[in-house]
């Protein structure tokens, strides 16, 4: 880990250049998060609309029950994964590499969740009655119904934001610390109440080292069950298209896919206006790069099963569903999804393009989109050309649910921008942990 | 709907019926199964009356609940439609409550405004300027017009026209068939409209009659085709008709004939002809006649000129003749033309040939429309009108405004009317002229009788108190009659109070005719409770009439216009009839079934048409004739006849009412004036406009890509299957889980597809019994329709000449449910009783269940349609007093669906519960089941193996509509049975 | 200082390790060890004869209890209504596992989290007497709980291993 002018940052240098990242934010800060602010406004009262006329105010109809807010639901899901991925996964396999990513990535995950959480909400026909989805004890005596895979989403999502959320704060812990004692005044005292008098002694992280441990332990079967589960809510109804055990893994790996070309969204940025080349380097690029090349193959692999068992199946109504969607009304966002996903992320066999920022950020856009029309394609087109061709129908989005799906976008990065500005967003323990101790004598 | 709106109702509609005591006499209103005194809430009394929709004259009982009546059904024991109600008659009650309804007598004021007035103030004004009249001896400028009344208010208009020395009146029929009796006349010298018994003919010979749809008493003539028709015991009987274009009838034909507009009597003639050359025809008939008048005709002109191949009309004629009996019926357009009088008299003359006179067509019971009054008359009036000679016109339920051609000059006649009275209570277009407006009762408020025909007199009585301050015109005619000629209550013409008590008196007669030996009053309580009288009327013998003979047309009607141009056909709509139904937004929203289209009108366009002038659906089109010209969305029809183009009546009302306005034109506005009304006359210009007024068209495609969602099977396979026998009740997939326990019953449903007909009656029924709501056009046209019940129209083979398969389809009520597991609060799940149960409150609307539903049939409430606070309020004032107590209205959020009429289920076990018995089979009926005409719907519990359900689950036709998904449903539908001998 | 003691800054990881390896040969055990990084070298030292840390108990009770819960919650509510979806057994075990495998995930990583607090004695209300701030920068400290009278002898031991500073 070197910076521009080729010298190894020490300890203190770490410190530094972190905690620079908090320093007061420039105008051009403010004027971004007006225009988000203002996005999220008109998405908040899209929503507020929505809700006093009735799901007719979003373009849903007969066959198209569910739209583009499930599609947004698994989109934001989906991303939620690269963080905890990251931060678990790459943690057990002790790539070092992540270190100086996973932060973002980390913070990236709990708001995407966040976002993905308002969707069941904003979807459901009579909101205000969304909490019978939890199981309390109630005057009805009534309980969900543990069979259904929206249940079963429930206590999927609740658990990943859980133990995203606290997975978060232990790493942010230490971290909060050396900034408590970096600053001075009212920021002090609350990074102090922040960082629970962390000190690093010696007992604290002997136990703080095996848990964080323990919970990439935990993380990882989690994060991995998520999607699954997502994914049955498709794969656990009847719709042609839907009905299909490929889904749990084609879902994960679709999530890490997008997952990870959000993460390059965001930390490029961030590195260039905090030139914090020093500690994201093209190396990290260059491995981004690769997982999302590998994932992107991984994901064609699946595209091409998925059509293949339809065909192969010779059941009438999955093939008519297939080539309604590659054929009809909605072809162009079947091709688009084709394109974004499996022929765009080529590029990346080369090495010059994964280290090449530009090609990196407008592939990881592409990849985004695709991602969303992915899910688009399950969903509308899956629904609109189903078993009953009485009430075959296309859906068309209205002002009301595109704003509310736009403004979510917004939610995201209100999110995220506040938080760039209040907490490290690169690790400062685990960077330093990954530079050499500071040695009296060289070892002979 | 909220409980205490409910409460408000219930408390205002007694406060109706205490306020009603008075005036109403509700002692003498007696309940169809239980007595009067006890108005216990919560529990229904029937009052029996008749449908005045349209002339058929069906009995109906209305389900009165806390003193509104909730719901109508045909009465059982009424001859003419046993039980069974149409589409239309379903929606009477939409006439009662209408928000339109007129609330009271209306005056025009000086600036020709419509203001309110006291009744006695506007009876005063009538009075007074008849009594002028009177005095000067110019009664004959006095004219009513009216609705056809066969029955007692009839008389009392003729008596009192006779008694004020006014005009003879008007029953005034847009569709008054009069062309059927003046072939009688001519044939059999008896100017009467015959009793066709299709159900005892082994063929029927229709030439354009659509009497699955509208003509002359539709019920009736359903329930008597599926008799012949329907596949029993290995037997089924044949039906051919001729038509230009594919309607609901033909389209239940087993040999639909598309035949060139006018050339039905051509055809008629060339069939008699080879029966004649064959020597098919019956014996003793008058074979010199027939010869005189058929063999003139060339058969292969005949076939150049009607397009139908001499191949063909050999074929019908034998299969005709040989079926021993058969009938020929002839109506719809194909008898309005030009020729109308002959192709009756050729089809008269056919029936004759081949023996059926007397047999099938039977003069004796004689059809009422024989009252309804010519159009010729109808065209007199017009010019005593224009040329001043007319003072005060009465319209009695009538609205010539729209139901007549502008051409004949009506509109500028009535302007020379000083004043038009009209009796309507619902505002329409002649309604909307008058100088005052004294609002008569609805049918269904109101005392009186009608006889559709003789042998068989209907008895009304109010079934619930008045809507609004609206009069009995029978009771206004007696009062003003009365003040008129000065003479005191108790004497003179007019001595009755009510038209309730000249009625009563006058059934003295008939109940000496019915039941001499019975006690007037025991007999008028018995006519009461059973809704009238009827007994058989012997067939009278008729003899064709050799002399004078008939000069031979032999010719196409002739059409006037251009003659490169389309014949226009313009044809009674099943769901409008002549344009009264129009103002019912439950048949605006019904689909119209052979094109899906709701809430709008439309040209029917042959494709090849469509083709050359580049018209797709839903482009507007002007359509031009001699006599004007309207705009209208194209439907293009691969069926239709490439010479001509189709628009249904009844849609293009220009004051009828919110739910009737911009509907599309009036097709009459292209038709001539003159004496006749006809409706095929005129030839039509096509030309596009360039606009787009897309169709809400409910069906997606009428392709079921293979899916064997209407299966059908050919007469022969299944007389084999017949005698293979029963196969177990449930053919399903097998299941991975241990089958369902149900404790006492599991319900079910069995359809059969041979017996449908299309005819929507139970989208109505149901849509009436469960509060279904309303939605619109534009909400249909995006899939957001609220039917709990469809009606579906599947099509095979050539898009030119279809096998049609009609299905309703509703919740499957599938034992392996899909969308149950998949609801997350349970708001959804199976019943012990084999129910798929629905739970509104519990439904937090994820919407899932419709998602994961193959038959797509739950309804999910996008709008709030049951708040009146709502922009989308589907029942404003005063259709709540409709809604059925027993169900709820849906709020908004909540996916709701067909529950199988769960409320009389329960209803029924309360009943059986208290006699301590089970639920005995067919007891229970829901609502779609009780109105079916064909009664191709069959409700009950599948574990009695003796109920008709079981039964017919177990038929070798039985199947269930994509069973290999494995979702085991209750409901199990009945092949369609076709016939093998190829489409003509 | 109130307990007595002595506190060493170290700039080096090789000092300090040698630092608590002279301690403990001076039969010093009670001292506190403050590293802005976890350091395997000083960790290796400070593990001998210490048993491993109890983190994984809480988080095996906390995993169990959440899969117990999960099938307990599932299967009694099912039976209390013994609604039939689908033709389905009241009582479907496969849908019940994914819950019971959620809940241990939830309650092992919450359980984890507290052990964190109750092991790592957290949150503590004021700095210790013998932190200094460069500790979460680039310093390494030992701190010697000690009577009075050893004190100069682990400051000499302190300082003889490389200590930077010293302080009673």
């Amino acid at each position: 880990m070197t910076d521009s002018a080729g010298r190894q940052p020490t300890y203190a240098d770490v410190n530094r250049d972190v905690i620079r990242t908090l320093e007061p934010p420039s105008p051009a800060y403010f004027g971004w998060m007006a225009v988000v602010a203002l996005i999220l406004t008109a998405g908040i009262l899209a929503w507020t609309w929505q809700i006093y006329a009735g799901m007719g105010a979003a373009g849903k109809r007969t066959p198209q029950m569910w739209a583009m807010y499930i599609t947004t639901f698994v989109f934001w899901i989906g991303i939620g994964h690269a963080g905890t991925l990251i931060s678990a996964i790459l943690y057990l396999f002790r790539a070092r590499w992540r270190t100086s990513i996973y932060r973002g990535a980390e913070a990236m995950t709990v708001f995407a969740v966040l976002t993905a959480g308002l969707f069941p909400l904003i979807h459901a026909g009579r909101m205000w009655f969304a909490y019978w989805l939890l199981p309390y004890p109630n005057q009805r005596y009534l309980w969900p119904n543990f069979r259904s895979p929206l249940v079963w989403d429930v206590f999927a999502i609740s658990t990943y934001l859980t133990i995203s959320v606290v997975f978060f704060c232990v790493g942010l812990l230490p971290d909060i610390a050396a900034i408590r004692d970096a600053s001075t005044g009212w920021r002090k005292k609350i990074y102090g109440m922040l960082s629970l008098g962390w000190e690093g002694t010696d007992r604290q992280w002997r136990h703080y080292r095996r848990a964080y441990g323990l919970f990439a332990a935990l993380a990882t079967p989690l994060v991995l069950s998520v999607h699954s589960v997502v994914s049955w809510d498709f794969a656990m109804a009847l719709v042609p298209g839907w009905h299909s055990t490929l889904f749990a893994p084609f879902f994960v790996d679709g999530a890490i896919f997008s997952g990870f070309a959000m993460v390059l969204v965001l930390i490029i940025p961030m590195r260039h206006f905090w030139n914090l080349y020093a500690y994201i380097t093209d190396k990290h690029l260059d491995a981004m790069g690769k997982l999302i090349l590998v994932t992107s193959l991984v994901l064609s692999y699946f595209y091409l099963c998925e059509a293949f068992t339809a065909w192969y199946s010779g059941d009438h109504f999955e093939r008519a569903s297939l080539f309604w969607k590659a054929t009809k009304s909605y072809a162009w966002a079947f091709w688009l999804q084709y394109f974004c996903n499996s022929l765009v992320p080529l590029v990346l066999f080369w090495r010059r393009a994964r280290t090449h920022t530009p090609t990196l950020y407008v592939v990881s856009i592409l990849v985004l989109i695709g991602m969303w029309f992915e899910r688009f394609n399950i969903i509308v087109p899956g629904l609109g050309h189903d078993f009953y061709p009485y009430t075959w129908g296309i859906y068309w989005p209205t002002l009301t649910d595109t704003m509310i799906v736009i403004g979510s976008f917004a939610w995201f990065f209100i999110l995220f921008l506040g938080f760039i500005k209040v907490m490290p967003s690169v690790s400062i323990v685990e960077v330093k942990e990954t530079l050499p101790h500071p040695v009296k004598e060289a070892h002979h | 709907m909220k409980r205490r709106d409910f409460l408000k109702i219930v408390g205002s509609s007694a406060g109706a019926v205490a306020a009603a005591g008075c005036g109403q006499a509700p002692e003498r209103i007696l309940p169809y199964v239980i007595p009067p005194d006890n108005l216990i809430p919560g529990v229904a009394s029937w009052y029996s009356s008749v449908c005045r929709e349209c002339p058929a004259g069906c009995g109906v009982i209305a389900r009165n609940r806390e003193g509104r009546v909730v719901k109508l059904e045909g009465n059982p024991d009424h001859p003419v439609n046993q039980g069974a109600l149409c589409i239309r008659g379903q929606a009477a009650l939409q006439g009662l409550y209408n928000p339109d309804r007129l609330r009271g007598p209306m005056r025009q004021d000086a600036s020709g405004a419509l203001k309110p007035v006291k009744w006695e103030e506007a009876e005063k004004l009538l009075v007074e300027r008849l009594t002028g009249l009177v005095k000067q001896g110019k009664g004959k400028r006095i004219v009513v017009m009216s609705q056809l009344e066969s029955g007692n208010l009839g008389r009392l208009i003729e008596s009192w026209a006779q008694a004020l020395g006014a005009r003879r009146p008007i029953f005034y029929e847009p569709f008054n068939y009069e062309a059927i009796h003046h072939a009688s006349r001519l044939v059999f010298g008896r100017d009467a409209i015959p009793h066709y018994a299709l159900e005892e003919a082994n063929v029927i010979l229709s030439f354009g009659a659509d009497f699955l749809e509208s003509w002359l008493s539709p019920v009736e003539h359903a329930r008597a085709f599926t008799r012949m028709h329907a596949f029993k015991h290995g037997k089924a009987g044949t039906f051919i008709h001729v038509e230009p274009r594919l309607s609901l009838t033909a389209a239940n034909a087993d040999e639909w004939v598309r035949n060139a507009p006018g050339t039905e009597e051509l055809l008629a003639l060339a069939i008699l002809k080879v029966i004649l050359n064959e020597g098919l025809q019956a014996p003793g008939v008058d074979v010199a006649l027939l010869r005189n008048v058929a063999m003139p005709v060339d058969l292969e002109a005949a076939a150049g000129q009607s397009g139908v191949s001499v191949e063909t009309i050999k074929h019908i004629a034998r299969t005709f003749a040989k079926a021993k009996p058969g009938i020929a019926v002839g109506g719809g357009v194909a008898v309005t033309s030009t020729v109308a009088v002959e192709t009756q008299r050729a089809i008269h003359l056919l029936n004759y040939a081949a023996g059926n006179v007397g047999r099938t067509v039977r003069f004796g019971p004689d059809s009422a429309f024989v009252k309804a009054t010519p159009h010729a008359i109808v065209g007199l009036l017009t010019q005593l009108m224009a040329q001043g000679e007319i003072d005060v016109l009465l319209l009695i339920h009538a609205n010539p405004l729209f139901a007549l051609p502008p051409k004949w000059g009506f509109a500028e006649a009535l302007k020379k009317v000083p004043l038009l009275v009209s009796f309507s209570n619902q505002p329409d277009e002649t309604t909307e002229q008058a100088h005052l407006i004294l609002p008569d009762l609805h049918s269904l408020e109101s005392w009186g009788d009608f006889s559709p025909r003789e042998g068989v007199v209907g008895l009304m009585q109010p079934t619930m108190a008045p809507v609004f301050d609206s009069r009995a015109v029978g009771d206004v005619l007696l009062s003003v009659g009365r003040q008129v000629l000065g003479s005191p209550a108790g004497k003179g013409p007019f001595r009755w109070e009510t038209f309730a008590e000249y009625l009563k008196e006058q059934w003295r007669g008939i109940a000496r005719e019915y039941a001499s030996s019975m006690l007037f009053d025991q007999f008028w309580e018995e006519a009461l409770r059973r809704g009238g009288v009827w007994k058989d009327v012997a067939t009278a013998p008729v003899q064709a009439r050799s002399a004078p003979v008939f000069p031979i047309q032999g010719k196409p009607a002739s059409v006037e216009g251009d003659p490169q141009g389309l014949t226009l056909l313009v044809y009674p709509s099943q769901r409008f009839y002549d344009g009264r139904g129009a103002n019912k937004p439950w048949l605006q929203e019904a689909p119209d079934t052979m094109t899906q289209v709701t809430w709008d009108s439309w040209i029917e366009v042959p494709a090849e048409v469509a083709k050359k002038l580049g018209i797709r659906q839903g482009d507007l089109v002007k359509v031009t004739s001699p006599h004007g010209a309207i705009e209208l969305p194209a439907y293009v029809s691969e069926s239709l006849h490439p010479g001509a183009v189709a628009i249904p009546i009844g849609q293009g009302h220009t004051a009828y009412g919110r739910y009737a306005k911009d509907r599309g034109a009036n097709p009459l506005t292209l038709l001539p004036g003159g004496a006749g009304l006809s409706f095929l006359s005129v030839k039509v210009t096509l030309t596009k406009t360039g606009g787009r007024r897309p169709l809400a068209i409910a069906q997606a495609t009428h392709d079921q890509d293979d899916r064997e969602i209407a299966q059908h099977v050919g007469l022969g396979a299944a007389r084999e299957l017949e005698l293979r026998g029963a196969v177990p009740e449930k053919a399903s997939h097998p299941s991975m889980y241990p089958d369902l326990k149900y404790p006492e019953y599991r319900w079910g449903m069995a359809v059969d597809l041979d017996a449908c007909t299309g005819c929507q009656a139970c989208v109505i029924a149901c849509k009436a019994e469960n509060n279904v709501p309303v939605v619109g056009k534009e909400q249909v046209a995006y899939g957001r329709d609220m039917h709990w019940l469809r009606l579906e129209r599947w099509q095979e083979g050539k898009p030119e000449h279809p096998e049609n398969l009609f299905l309703p389809m509703f919740c499957q009520h599938c034992e392996i449910a899909p969308c149950e597991p998949v609801c997350p609060v349970f708001a959804a799940y199976h019943t012990e009783e084999g129910l798929n149960a629905q739970i509104y409150n519990r439904c937090v609307g994820t919407r899932y269940c419709n998602n994961n539903c193959p038959y797509k049939v739950r309804r999910f409430n996008w709008w709030d349609y049951s708040s009146p606070a709502s922009s989308s309020y589907a029942f404003p004032d005063p259709l709540p007093l409709q809604l059925n107590p027993d169900v709820t209205v849906r709020q908004l959020g909540v996916m709701e669906k067909c529950t199988m009429c769960v409320q009389r289920i329960v209803a029924g076990k309360d009943a059986a519960r208290d006699e301590k018995r089970p639920v005995r089979d067919g007891e229970v009926q829901t609502a779609c089941q009780q109105t079916c005409p064909t009664q191709a719907i069959a409700f009950g519990n599948l574990k009695d193996p003796s109920s008709r359900v079981a039964k017919l689950s177990r038929s070798p036709r039985g199947y269930h509509v994509l069973g290999e998904l494995g979702t085991r449903p209750a409901v199990t539908y009945l092949k369609k049975v076709t016939r093998e001998h190829g489409k003509a | 200082m109130a307990a007595g003691g002595v506190l060493g800054v170290f700039a080096h990881v090789d000092t300090t390790v040698r630092a608590i390896r002279d301690l403990r040969a001076q039969g010093f055990t009670d001292f506190t060890v403050y590293s802005p990084v976890p350091v395997e070298e000083i960790e290796a030292v400070l593990e001998e004869n210490r048993p491993v840390s109890p983190v994984r108990l809480f988080t095996l009770i906390g995993g169990l209890t959440g899969i117990i819960t999960g099938f307990g919650l599932t299967i009694w509510s099912a039976l209390k209504w013994g609604l039939v979806t689908g033709g389905k057994p009241v009582v479907s075990i496969p849908p019940f596992v994914i819950i019971a495998f959620e809940l241990g995930i939830l309650l092992g990583g919450l359980s984890t989290l507290l052990a964190i607090l109750v092991l790592g004695k957290l949150p503590a209300l004021r700095r210790s007497p013998t932190y200094d701030p460069r500790f979460t920068v680039d310093r390494f400290g030992i701190a010697v709980t000690c009577g009075p009278e050893r004190a100069p002898a682990a400051g000499r031991c302190l300082s003889q291993a490389g200590a930077e500073e010293v302080r009673q």
